[in-house]
């Protein structure tokens, strides 16, 4: 590709970054011209037939034009098309801009939020983009603070440096020079390092600015930098040769490039057309063009630009026409830009009169207005203000209503510091011409701006002569200025301004900008006076009492107040200065002065309803505003200052006073309220819920099962727990046996579990007879959605369309709530569908679905159309588009019907899609449909002739989508063709579309490649975002290559598609997605910044059991991620699934791993390990186990016994009961000697025994007990057995044990610990009242029977609730607040009425008041 | 002390008042202006424009403050807002939720 560059004019603008500037927009006419001539080279490339041709062209002529129209104003149709108005709208942007001179135009930041952190790229990016220039603050701006930053970056070096040429209009180019020195020389200190690119760009700011330079010193000081030039650099070094005339250091260069064996491309050509004129010879001039020819290169619009232009210096207006004529005839190019910069030269070279007749050839549309402005901008900077007017008023007849043109222009006329009549004159015509509708506004704005004091006041004069208002804000910027100086006078010069021209010196004014220059308010009031400038407004008195106010300082205030000077002022104005004042302050005597004057000066109750109102207000709004600590802590203050108030008679409201009261009440100071007299209560009510969680192993719940149905005992719960476990172990037969067996007693829960059970096993039969049992359609009772998703699923497999369609019917009647994960099982049932090509199933499918109305993603849609495509019946794909959209406002799978018919080449249907596209989208949007297709199928002729559309610009979103497609699918050609054809579409962001290649690259490891695209980068002057280096560095780097610049430190961000990568982890893991989440991490480039998703993956898999991926990631995670370890939830959840799993080992490995990293593992994790151990009569590694826990088992708050008790369990499974003993008695033994010492409780070796129907063991250890009670008075191991007996419901056997042993009944903080137990768990109740019966008269019966309620709340038994309750009251047993809230709670939920006054706190406010009672007393 | 703050909060939310944001404000145009363009929808409680401190103009922005949601309908019935020549461009404020701790026994 030719050098961009139009070096010379020091008019064209460099593209920094992204911006490319358009250079295809012509006249209507010439449009539409182009847009036939585009459609009939597409079309022909698909059609044989000529008469099919024909019938597309009417389509395609008006294809353009809507685009290039001011937004009309319909409602914005859905979907993308919002994006095309937006897009339409940017091509009026540029007017609307013009006033708003601070703010650059930032639209489009919006749709690219990822780059917040290289604002200063951003900016200035947006800034050339839109407009072709950067405005001289922002550079200096930005370059303070890159400098502040301290370390500057490659890039941003770059884009300072880039930013120092041409699009720096309104600089002359020898500041432009010197500004790029300065940063070159300030970054190298900095700490910048220079690279080829920089040197480049260098090279481009002294051509651009037409710099006059030694070449070969350069070349010389790249070469001592140990920088090497490339072919960049020696195109730009023949331009510099050039610039000068000098062909004899052109043709060194160029004998040299050529020895390199570097392509000589068009820009060099172009050069040398320059150079042999400024050398004088024309003829060789000429004479290039068809020398390149020959060479084979086509002269370009850079060129003809620069043979125009040698012209325009000679003023040779002659051979200008005949060259334009000749390029219009046979090129076709459009040639409005290249002929402004005609204009510049013909203009600097002293040819004014020339200039009118090349100005009438441009077309001034409304693409062309960036490069107008520029135009006249640079024009205005070398002192051609009047041909700039005169080519601003080119632009007129594009103006509209409701848009003012020419502001900039005025705004640059005041920066040159123009003189006033100019400025008058300039003016004047504008508001003639109805361009701008506030000239004189506008350039006062612009003289505030500045800082031209002197002039803002002459602009503010001459409006007040033309009648408009003066408003005292105009002068703030003014004030403001003066303030940073420090400049006193200054400021009473604006004041004296401001009185003479009646501009209203109001409060603000003296608050926010004249006090703050004097040290309080006396010396300003003093001051203003001694100046003359006291002028004594309401403005000025409302300012010195809010000030004073402000300050904390009440006397002041009074005294102002009560000041017969003092103007009439409405208390409102000043009444939040006031209350902050009076918080300020404790003097009870001013508050009830003020207050008094308040309420009796008429001065400062002007308006109705009057003063007891406003004081009433007043009052209300002090406590309002005062914390409640700030009441509480003025309460006596109030109170004084209440009685004060009511002496001075003062009287208020009763709204008011109810008002305060309120407030009063909140605050917590009741006294108070007392002296208010009034009083108001409220209380909240709250429920209780109480939480339920039950969860056993099969074998246990079928025994208690028959035990309690053979107990004649309700069955329902147990039931039901029995399904759910068998559901969870995918018991499918068994379920159902169960539910047979027990019909009577199923409950809805277990129903629903087991429907699902039979989805899961593909038992359609089963699992309909079910719903329709249980579930039917005319019940109230639904499924959960999950469920309805599970039936439809195994319905649709089973063809019953019927069923599945009534299903989702139900769904809709009975309101069933869809979630995302709903949506995604109906996506997936209707791709299965269309996959099959059941084009009836989908539609009916489809149909059903999108009633329930909760089809919100497009995506549900495409199988509509995937189903045609899969049976390649296009007609029908179409059709069902179209009525897809009519339907739902979506077109899914577009894309995929575009290129099907470009590889079909079927015109016919394709100019109807696009039809179909253009009127409900937009022209814009059937473009890149098109260009994507034509892409997508290898059409690139096609695709650039698409692209090349006058008047389409950069679609952002749109161009991201088809990038990250190709990315996804590896489609390098492709995507390399989408980056080059976009080159030149305007506003197209090119860096994106460079990191989007790289980003290829990356995953192809094609370093060669990334490499050239550096070089690509450079040739096209597009400053790289840092990320884009990063990533260019990491392709480098990985592939062993050196990296031939400074690789930008870090910035934390990640490369997009790492970040979406993990975006898409995290979701997949949440949607229990675990496996596709997987496969997306295998893919991913691992590094740092996946540390916790790393982790959560692995939470994830392992919840899902999915062992062996788990320790993949983990694998994976530890090799690439510096110093990555599982977190310990992670590593717990591990554990437990490597117990599962029986790889003990592994797990005891995963927990010294945790354990040495400093981390807890959770009380799970240990627990499991230990029980599996023990099962496995593993003692060497329970033993080892022990050690490596030491002290972490109290941590954990796990009992110190557990590790020997569990020992002592290995010992038995060895069938070797004496060596469990002889482990355990000792330790049994010293552990009551000793507090500190492990092993005092046996009660986990007892259950398990028990549990277990190990009797012989139990009696062993039964033995041992009594043994230790009877002979070392150690009473745990008893007291343990008869817990023991008693969980185990042998009521005898523990009533024995306490007759012999009545030492138990003290052990009672075991026996406490026993009950609070067994009330955490339904279907315990019955421990307690075996308690009860067994020691009654050892036992807190208040706790006692508190347990007890608990526990038959618990079991959902209101009887027995009842009933205890009614015992606790013939017993006089008192009941603490939480047991009655509880219980309350209890008998509200199941409808039942409650015997006593509930407690009006919540449960938790109880619970905390207890144990805060408990922590006092202890 | 939860239920004390519970009814203060009750209170302030019982005479909130209910926003406009309005950005694109003209330069030109101060509160004053603004409140008396807005008058015409209802009566204006509070306008607050922010002045940047540093520079003496204002930011652009305001807010507009009725105290009925009804008022802030009537303002938003008007399809476009035009104050000395500029468009304004409107945005309802949602209203900041304070935050409720979700306290299961209640």
């Amino acid at each position: 590709m030719p050098e961009r560059a139009l070096s010379g004019s020091g008019l064209s603008a460099s593209p920094v970054r992204g911006m490319v500037r358009p250079r295809h927009v012509g006249p209507a006419a010439a449009q539409r011209r182009r847009a036939t001539h585009v459609l009939r080279a597409v079309m022909a490339a698909l059609l044989s037939s000529a008469g099919r041709l024909r019938a597309l062209r009417p389509r395609l002529s008006p294809l353009l034009p809507p685009l290039l129209r001011p937004p009309a104003a319909p409602a914005p149709p859905p979907g993308p098309a919002r994006h095309i108005m937006n897009q339409v709208r940017f091509l009026t942007v540029a007017p609307q801009e013009e006033g708003n001179v601070k703010q650059e135009p930032v639209s489009e930041v919006g749709t690219r939020p990822s780059w917040q952190f290289d604002w200063a790229l951003n900016k200035v990016d947006n800034s050339v983009r839109k407009t072709g220039r950067i405005p001289k603050a922002l550079l200096l701006k930005i370059f303070q603070e890159v400098s502040k930053a301290g370390c500057p970056g490659s890039n941003q070096t770059l884009l300072l440096l880039q930013s120092c040429g041409a699009v720096l209009p309104e600089v002359l180019s020898p500041e432009r020079t010197e500004l790029a020195h300065m940063i070159w020389d300030k970054m190298k200190e900095l700490g910048a390092v220079y690279d080829t690119s920089h040197y480049n760009a260098l090279l481009k700011v002294y051509l651009q600015n037409e710099h006059k330079f030694s070449p070969t010193e350069f070349l010389a000081r790249m070469e001592e930098a140990n920088v090497q030039p490339n072919r960049v650099t020696y195109q730009r070094l023949i331009a510099a040769y050039c610039n000068e005339g000098d062909i004899e250091g052109a043709s060194k260069i160029l004998g040299f490039m050529k020895s390199k064996d570097l392509p000589i491309t068009e820009a060099v050509f172009s050069s040398l057309v320059k150079g042999h004129a400024r050398s004088g010879d024309m003829k060789s001039a000429e004479n290039i063009l068809s020398v390149m020819r020959m060479a084979g290169v086509e002269p370009g619009p850079d060129t003809y630009l620069s043979l125009l232009n040698v012209y325009a210096e000679k003023g040779d207006v002659d051979s200008i026409k005949k060259t334009l004529e000749q390029v219009e005839k046979t090129e076709g190019y459009l040639m409005d830009r290249i002929l402004m910069q005609v204009i510049f030269s013909l203009a600097k070279a002293g040819f004014p009169q020339h200039i009118e007749g090349i100005r009438e050839r441009i077309r001034f549309e409304r693409e062309l207005i960036p490069d107008v402005m520029n135009l006249c901008l640079t024009l205005i900077t070398h002192g051609f203000e009047d041909i700039s007017f005169s080519i601003l008023k080119s632009l007129g007849h594009l103006s509209r209503e409701d848009t003012d043109q020419g502001s900039f222009f005025l705004q640059h006329c005041v920066n040159r510091d123009l003189p006033m009549s100019k400025l008058k004159q300039f003016c004047k015509e504008l508001k003639e011409a109805k361009m701008h509708s506030a000239p004189l506004p506008f350039i006062l704005r612009c003289a505030l701006e500045a800082n031209k004091s002197a002039l803002a006041i002459d602009v503010m004069k001459m409006m007040k002569e033309e009648g408009l208002p003066l408003r005292p804000h105009y002068c703030w910027p003014l004030l403001v200025a003066y303030e940073k100086e420090k400049n006193l006078k200054g400021i009473f010069e604006v004041l004296k301004s401001m009185h003479k021209l009646g501009v209203d010196l109001d409060a603000e004014t003296y608050t926010d900008y004249v006090f703050k220059n004097f040290a309080d308010i006396e010396t300003a009031h003093a001051q203003l006076k001694e100046n003359g400038c006291l002028f004594e407004s309401v403005g000025l008195y409302l300012a010195e009492l809010r000030s004073e106010a402000l300050q904390g300082r009440l006397d002041k205030v009074l005294s102002i107040l009560s000041s017969a000077n003092t103007p009439a002022l409405d208390c409102r104005l000043f009444r939040n200065s006031l209350i902050l004042a009076f918080k300020r302050s404790d003097d009870v005597q001013l508050w009830s002065k003020i207050t008094e004057l308040l309420y009796k000066d008429e001065r400062y109750c002007l308006t109705p309803p009057g003063p007891t109102e406003a004081v009433g207000y007043f009052l209300y709004h002090l406590i309002d505003s005062m914390s409640d600590s700030e009441v509480q802590a003025k309460e006596e203050l109030l109170r004084q200052y209440f009685h004060q108030l009511k002496k001075m008679n003062v009287v208020i409201p009763t709204s008011h006073y109810s008002g305060i009261c309120r407030l009063l009440d909140s605050s917590q100071v009741p006294e108070l309220i007392k002296d208010v007299r009034l009083l108001c209560h409220k209380k909240s009510l709250s429920t209780d819920n109480i939480p339920e969680s039950a969860k056993s192993d099969v074998s246990a719940l079928e025994n208690k099962l028959e035990k309690q149905k053979a107990e004649n005992q309700p069955i329902t719960d147990v039931l039901k727990q029995l399904i759910l476990a068998l559901c969870e172990e995918e018991n499918m037969q068994k379920a159902l046996e169960v539910k047979a067996k027990y019909e009577p007693d199923m409950v809805v829960g277990g129903y629903a579990a087991l429907i699902n059970l039979c989805c899961r096993h593909d038992n359609v039969e089963e699992a309909m007879n079910l719903k329709e049992k249980v579930f039917p359609r005319n019940s109230p009772v639904a499924l959960d959605s999950g469920k309805y998703v599970a039936l439809i699923e195994v319905l649709e497999k089973h063809g019953r369309l019927e069923d599945a369609i009534n299903i989702l019917t139900e769904m809709k009647e009975k309101d069933v709530p869809i979630s995302g994960r709903t949506v995604a099982s109906f996506l997936h049932i209707l791709n299965a569908a269309a996959m099959r090509g059941e084009v009836e199933r989908v539609n009916r499918l489809h149909d059903a679905i999108a009633n329930l109305g909760l089809v919100q993603t497009a995506a549900l849609h495409a199988p509509l159309i995937t189903v045609h495509l899969e049976k390649d019946d296009m007609p029908a794909a179409l059709e069902a588009l179209i009525s897809c959209y009519k339907k739902y406002g979506k077109n899914p799978q577009l894309h995929n019907i575009y290129c099907k018919l470009v590889e079909k080449g079927d015109a016919d249907l394709l100019q109807k899609v696009s039809d179909f596209i253009s009127r409900e989208y937009g022209d814009m949007m059937a473009l890149y449909d098109l260009f994507f297709a034509f892409l997508q199928t290898g059409k690139y002729k096609e695709a650039k002739k698409v692209i090349e559309t006058p008047g389409l610009r950069a679609h952002s979103g749109r161009l991201r989508w088809f990038a990250k497609r190709c990315i996804l699918g590896e489609q390098m050609e492709v995507l390399e063709q989408l980056v080059e054809l976009t080159r030149n579409l305007f506003d197209c962001d090119r860096d994106e579309m460079y990191y989007h290649l790289l980003e290829l690259c990356d995953s192809n490891k094609d370093w060669g490649k990334a490499e050239a695209i550096w070089t690509k980068i450079q040739e096209e002057n597009i400053v790289p975002r840092e990320k884009t280096l990063i990533l260019l560095a990491n392709i480098l780097k990985k592939n062993g290559q050196v990296v031939p610049f400074e690789v930008p430190k870090g910035s934390p961000e990640d490369s997009t598609s790492a970040a979406t990568g993990e975006l898409e982890i995290r979701m997949l893991c949440k949607q229990n997605k675990v496996k596709e989440a997987y496969s997306i991490f295998r893919k991913m480039q691992k590094d740092e910044s996946h540390r916790r998703c790393c982790t959560m993956l692995v939470k994830a898999l392992l919840a899902q059991d999915f062992l062996d991926e788990a320790l993949d990631v983990k694998r994976i995670a530890e090799t690439h991620i510096k110093g990555f370890t599982l977190n310990s939830a992670a590593s717990s959840l591990l554990i437990i699934s490597q117990v599962r799993r029986d790889y003990l080992k592994d797990a005891l490995a995963v927990l010294k791993k945790v354990l040495d990293s400093g981390m807890l593992p959770t009380r799970q994790a240990v627990f499991a390990l230990t029980e599996a151990l023990a099962e496995k009569r593993d003692i060497k590694n329970l033993q080892v186990l022990g050690g490596i826990l030491g002290d972490v088992t109290k941590s954990l708050g796990l009992s110190g016994s557990l590790i020997p008790n569990a020992i002592a369990l290995a010992h038995t499974k060895n069938n070797d009961l004496d060596a469990a003993v002889k482990y355990l008695e000792p330790l049994l033994i010293s552990g009551a000697q000793n507090p500190d010492q492990a092993a005092r409780s046996i009660s986990y070796l007892l259950r398990k025994v028990s549990e277990e129907g190990l009797e012989p063991a139990l009696e062993k250890f039964g033995a041992m007990a009594e043994r230790l009670a009877g002979q070392c008075g150690i009473y745990k191991p008893v007291t343990d057995l008869f817990l023991q007996y008693i969980s185990a419901d042998r009521v005898d056997d523990a009533r024995s044990l306490i007759q012999k042993w009545d030492a138990i009944a003290q052990e009672k903080r075991t026996l406490g610990r026993f009950m609070a137990g067994s009330a955490t768990k339904p279907g315990q109740a019955k421990r307690i009242e075996a308690l009860l019966e067994l020691i009654p008269e050892h036992l807190n019966l208040a706790v006692a029977y508190r347990y007890l309620l608990r526990c038959y709340e618990l079991d959902g038994d209101v009887a027995s609730v009842k009933a205890t309750y009614e015992k606790t009251k013939a017993k006089n047993i008192e009941l603490n607040e939480i047991s009655l809230k509880s219980l309350a709670t209890f008998l509200k939920q199941v409808g039942e009425p409650v015997p006593f006054t509930e407690p009006p706190e919540t449960f938790k406010f109880y619970a905390e008041k207890w144990k805060n009672r408990r922590l006092e007393a202890s | 002390m939860a239920a004390a703050s519970v009814v203060r909060a009750a209170g302030r939310r019982s005479r909130r008042l209910f926003d406009i944001f309005v950005a694109e404000v003209p330069w030109t145009v101060s509160s004053k202006e603004l409140k008396e363009y807005f008058s015409q929808f209802g009566s204006v409680q509070r306008c607050q424009l922010p002045f940047d401190r540093d520079t003496g103009f204002h930011r652009r922005y305001c807010w507009i403050k009725f105290s009925t949601p009804e008022e802030v309908q009537n303002v938003l019935q008007k399809d476009s807002h035009i104050l000395e020549g500029s468009k304004l461009s409107l945005q309802q404020q949602s209203r900041r939720r304070r935050s409720q701790r979700k306290n299961p026994r209640q």
